[in-house]
């Protein structure tokens, strides 16, 4: 047995908190979760089934803390985790899961499933089973400061052509500015309409902002690989940024994952508490809006719906902020059938959608997303997440389907008084 | 002599298992601890932890089409069985005579037969599925299986017992309510007790970020 | 079994017979009765037993004199105790001729009818043997049966079972179980199977039920049964029968299982609550009912398990896995067969394995990129 995987042996048993034992004590192979995955109730295939995506953790939780798992241990090695495990499931828990959480809202035992994948990852992480593209995202932000290569260079050429059109200054390490905003790199790549979007509308709340030439990427690839080091690095980058800015906000983008990792994950990462608050765009233009310093002109009567992002809405709890926010610039808007905490995901999140070897998988299983559409025929979908809105897109080419995919935050910037 | 073994004995020995072997896995899983959320909370952790406590109990729309067998024979189960260990007049003299030292009051004996039907149509429909499912087969271990048997078969012995005419039968029942007491802490019913646990840590969790699990 | 009519017809007109007796004797109340002189005979006869045995025990001698009256002879007197409808008769020979009946028709014939039952499948499997799938199997399958209706199955043939090996006990073990386990053992024995065969009862009744429903609108019989059962359904001869979803053996059988088996659940009922004011005479032949189609149920059933398992190669899999193979469909089920082939629903054997989870976890992407 290799260092590494003894490592990663005990990074796993490490992962077994309080919390992971009570949940694999409660499992009673029920299989429920397994219909409320994507993966599964799209390819019918057992593998799917959340729970087995857990096999190498519940192998460890077995052997330390059950009675039968420790007898037998003393007795052979037989049950212990092996580099066959990492090998075997590395396709189960980086390609076919998108730390969506949706099986943990419907098992009947309470257990988290999302909770315990996510940890899960560590351990795979140190024996070095992860997929090739979720590998490199991580080391270009590590090296680059941006998954996808985005440089301070590209940034400010992005701010550039933003400022040419549409006529404001965007602030960039303003100190004593009251907020700090960050992106996701696919927003400065291929949405640069959503910085231009929030120039306009904090012009128009009078929002004393500003960037940091520091720290601009929300996104942390470090929590999807499951690498916490490299996660507490990068999360580390924005809260020393902020702090030095002494702003008293931080504005996490659109990007769902990324309020995870900065809103719930950020503060455990780096042990303490940040000295600002961190919020999501949506929250703070609900507030805005209901303060009534965003002052919505006009409403569209097109028919649309709203995809809910995983991270923001069941992983994030930002399940009401989005539904004011369309409700106020939409009068056509409505529910999918299976909305809010019980969405479907996109089929991108949890690092699949930088994964390229599960790109077959990933457009098998949009088609829930497809049929959650055609169900509703409408044919405008508003989203909150830009890695979410390029899967979509993706998803819905593949498909030759004639939607539309728009951010909630330019919808807004468009209808603004 | 083995009768006197499995009503003395016997009963104490699987007893002290089960309360010890209960109360190590409590504690071991207490004892692993979870760290404190350092995260600025959105919603109250206790009422999160309570409320979703209850509100698992009651099934979710999105897998009542998919798990419609689960959910129902699962029901029928857990309800039967609950109301035939707690409300049965036998169950109700042997807790009296051998635990609390006091008895309540018991269903008429038309209500036990039912409560036992329940519970069997429940628990035959379970572990029928739990073979024939796909998923189910797949997760399933060689140790929920005799889980499924023992319980079973102590409440077949049960059953089989109902005449009260035969102390062999009675026996029987016993022994076999034994072995399950000993198989107990060993197993996922253990499930028993700690789905307080597990629901109630990810009640708190996700109250915590504002979402009502 | 045809030797058995006559003896329900008997026993039926000696109800109608008793219920006239019953109506022509005094209403109520009735004081003196000859039948109470009787029963104080009786007792003055009750004596501990003497150490020879049952044939001293008292009221035999009573009984044997009794029966070798003519039953218009009888005394037929009524109890003081009310609530006990006609149960208050006195002294029942009815009972008498139902327990002879029982012992001495039902117990023997039932058993041969049995022993020869299994004795026919044996002889049968060893002329015929297993009948293949001539064709060999097929790399394709066809969707037979949804995970319900293979769960209601298994839910019918898990409770069929238990109550026919507690049924025979009860019935059988007298004669079989009890020489060689003592009367001890066996009291406890049938106690055992008695209380576990009331309590499967009505979830016996409850399955069929649930079964009638599912399986009803496949098993309606239509066009080209007939050509089915006049070809013998394949067993005679080697030529090839086509024919529908289930065939007419099945659907035959289906029937049977509702009909036959409906009438043993209902005399069940009958049997377990005597709540309702039914009558001894009621009970006797409920009992008799129940008994002779749980016999004729049991006969069908082994007949139904060994052509699903021993007897023939595939059939088993739809019950199974929810799949059958194509070939199999072609050769049993053909017109059923054609159908699916023309509305293309064959799945590939290999897509059945992986949705049965019978693939290792890893290479998914390999797989799903195909």
């Amino acid at each position: 047995m290799s260092e590494r995987i003894e490592r990663a042996r005990e990074e796993m048993s490490k992962q077994v908190d309080g919390k992971v034992a009570a949940y694999f004590s409660s499992c009673v192979r029920c299989g429920l979760c397994a219909e409320a995955c994507h993966f599964h109730v799209e390819t019918n295939d057992p593998r799917f089934a959340p729970i087995y995506k857990l096999e190498p953790m519940r192998k460890v939780w077995r052997r330390e803390q059950t009675l039968g798992g420790r007898l037998s241990g003393f007795f052979s090695s037989r049950d212990e985790l092996r580099e066959e495990d990492f090998a075997e499931w590395e396709e189960l828990v980086y390609d076919s899961c998108n730390l969506c959480g949706r099986c943990s809202m419907v098992c009947p035992l309470g257990i988290d499933l999302a909770y315990m994948l996510r940890r899960q990852r560590s351990a795979f992480a140190v024996a070095g089973y992860v997929p090739e593209g979720m590998r490199t995202a991580l080391q270009r932000t590590l090296e680059l400061g941006s998954p996808m290569g985005v440089s301070l260079k590209t940034i400010d050429a992005t701010l550039e052509q933003v400022e040419k059109r549409c006529g404001l200054k965007v602030p960039v390490d303003r100190k004593g500015a009251e907020y700090m905003t960050i992106f996701s790199s696919m927003e400065v790549v291929n949405f640069p309409e959503y910085i231009e979007s929030l120039a306009l509308i904090f012009d128009a709340a009078g929002l004393s902002w500003t960037l940091s030439s520091r720290a601009f990427e929300a996104t942390n690839a470090g929590i999807q690989v499951g690498d916490n080091a490299a996660a507490r690095e990068i999360v580390e980058r924005i809260v020393s940024a902020a702090e030095e800015l002494g702003v008293r906000y931080v504005i996490s983008p659109e990007c769902g994952h990324a309020y995870t990792a900065i809103r719930w994950e950020g503060p455990n990462l780096i042990g303490r508490p940040y000295r600002f608050e961190v919020v999501h765009i949506l929250e703070l233009l609900d507030r805005l809006q209901r303060d009534g310093r965003l002052q919505i002109g006009s409403r569209s009567d097109r028919p649309m719906t709203l995809h809910d992002p995983c991270q923001i809405v069941r992983r994030g709890g930002v399940v009401d902020p989005p539904r004011h926010l369309l409700a106020a610039v939409a009068s056509g808007f409505v529910e999918m059938r299976d909305h809010g905490t019980m969405n479907w995901c996109c089929g991108g999140g949890g690092g699949v959608s930088a994964n390229e070897r599960a790109e077959q998988l990933r457009l098998r299983v949009f088609k829930r997303k497809k049929r959650q559409l055609d169900e509703l025929g409408v044919d405008t979908l508003v989203t909150a997440c830009a890695n979410c809105r390029i899967v979509l897109e993706e998803g819905l080419e593949h498909y030759e389907m004639d939607t539309e995919v728009i951010s909630l935050t330019e919808l807004i910037a468009v209808h603004l008084k | 002599m083995i009768g006197a073994f499995i009503d003395g004995p016997l009963w104490y020995f699987s007893l002290t298992v089960f309360l010890l072997g209960v109360a190590w896995r409590l504690a071991g899983i207490v004892r692993r601890g979870v760290a404190a959320d350092l995260a600025p909370a959105r919603g109250d952790a206790a009422r999160g932890a309570l409320r979703t406590i209850f509100t698992r109990a009651l099934p979710r729309r999105p897998v009542l089409h998919g798990g419609r067998v689960q959910m129902i024979a699962g029901y029928l189960f857990h309800l039967g069985l609950l109301v035939l260990l707690l409300f049965a007049q036998p169950h109700v003299d042997f807790y009296a005579e051998r635990i609390a030292g006091f008895g309540w009051s018991t269903l008429p004996h038309w209500g036990f037969i039912l409560a036992s039907e329940i519970a069997f149509a429940g628990l035959i429909l379970l572990w029928i599925y739990r073979v024939m499912n796909p998923v189910t087969r797949l997760l399933s271990g060689f140790g929920d299986h005799v889980a499924s048997l023992l319980v079973f078969m102590v409440m077949f012995s049960g059953c089989l017992a109902l005449g009260q005419s035969h102390e062999a039968l009675r026996l029987l029942h016993l022994f076999l309510a034994e072995l399950l007491l000993l198989y107990f802490p060993f197993s996922s019913l253990m499930h028993t007790f700690t789905f307080v646990l597990s629901r109630g840590y990810t009640g708190a969790a996700m109250a915590r970020k504002g979402v009502n699990a | 079994m045809h030797r058995l009519w006559p003896g329900l017809v008997l026993l039926l007109c000696l109800c109608s017979s008793l219920n006239v007796a019953g109506q022509t004797g005094s209403e109520g109340i009735a004081v003196p009765n000859p039948g109470s002189e009787l029963w104080r005979e009786v007792r003055q006869r009750s004596q501990p037993l003497p150490p020879g045995g049952q044939s001293e025990a008292p009221g035999l001698a009573l009984l044997q004199e009794i029966r070798q009256r003519r039953l218009s002879e009888m005394p037929v007197g009524r109890s003081q105790l009310a609530g006990s409808g006609a149960g208050a008769v006195f002294i029942n020979s009815l009972g008498d001729t139902w327990r002879r009946l029982r012992m001495e028709r039902l117990v023997p014939i039932g058993g041969y009818l049995l022993g020869g039952a299994l004795l026919l499948v044996l002889l049968f499997y060893l002329i015929r043997g297993r009948v293949p799938i001539r064709a060999g199997r097929s790399q394709h399958k066809l969707y037979r049966y949804s995970p319900y209706e293979r769960l209601i199955h298994w839910f019918i043939a898990f409770n069929f079972i238990l109550l026919a090996l507690s049924g025979l006990i009860l019935l059988f073990g007298r004669s079989l179980l009890l020489p060689w386990m003592g009367p001890q053992l066996f009291s406890a024995v049938a106690s055992a199977s008695k209380e576990g065969h009331n309590l499967f009862g009505p979830l016996f009744l409850l399955a069929l039920a649930l079964i009638f429903l599912q399986f009803v609108r496949r098993n309606i019989y239509q066009k080209g049964d007939l050509t089915w059962l006049l070809r013998g359904g394949g067993v005679i001869g080697k030529k090839h029968v086509p024919s529908n979803f289930f065939n007419m053996g099945e659907k035959t059988m289906f029937w049977m299982l509702i009909l036959v088996g409906g009438v043993t659940a209902l005399s069940g009922l009958v049997l377990l609550f005597p709540l309702f004011g039914q009558g001894r005479e009621l009970m006797a032949l409920s009992h008799l009912a129940h008994a002779v189609t749980a016999i004729v149920m049991i006969t069908v059933i082994i007949g139904h398990i060994y052509i699903g398992t021993i007897g023939m190669e595939g059939a088993l899999e739809g019950m199974r896995t929810g799949y059958c193979d194509l070939n199999w469909a072609r050769e049993h089920h053909d017109w059923w067969a054609q159908k699916c082939e023309e509305r293309g629903e064959t799945v590939s054997a290999e897509d059945v394995a992986r949705a049965r989870g019978e693939v290792s976890p890893a290479h998914i992407a390999e797989e799903r990129g195909r």
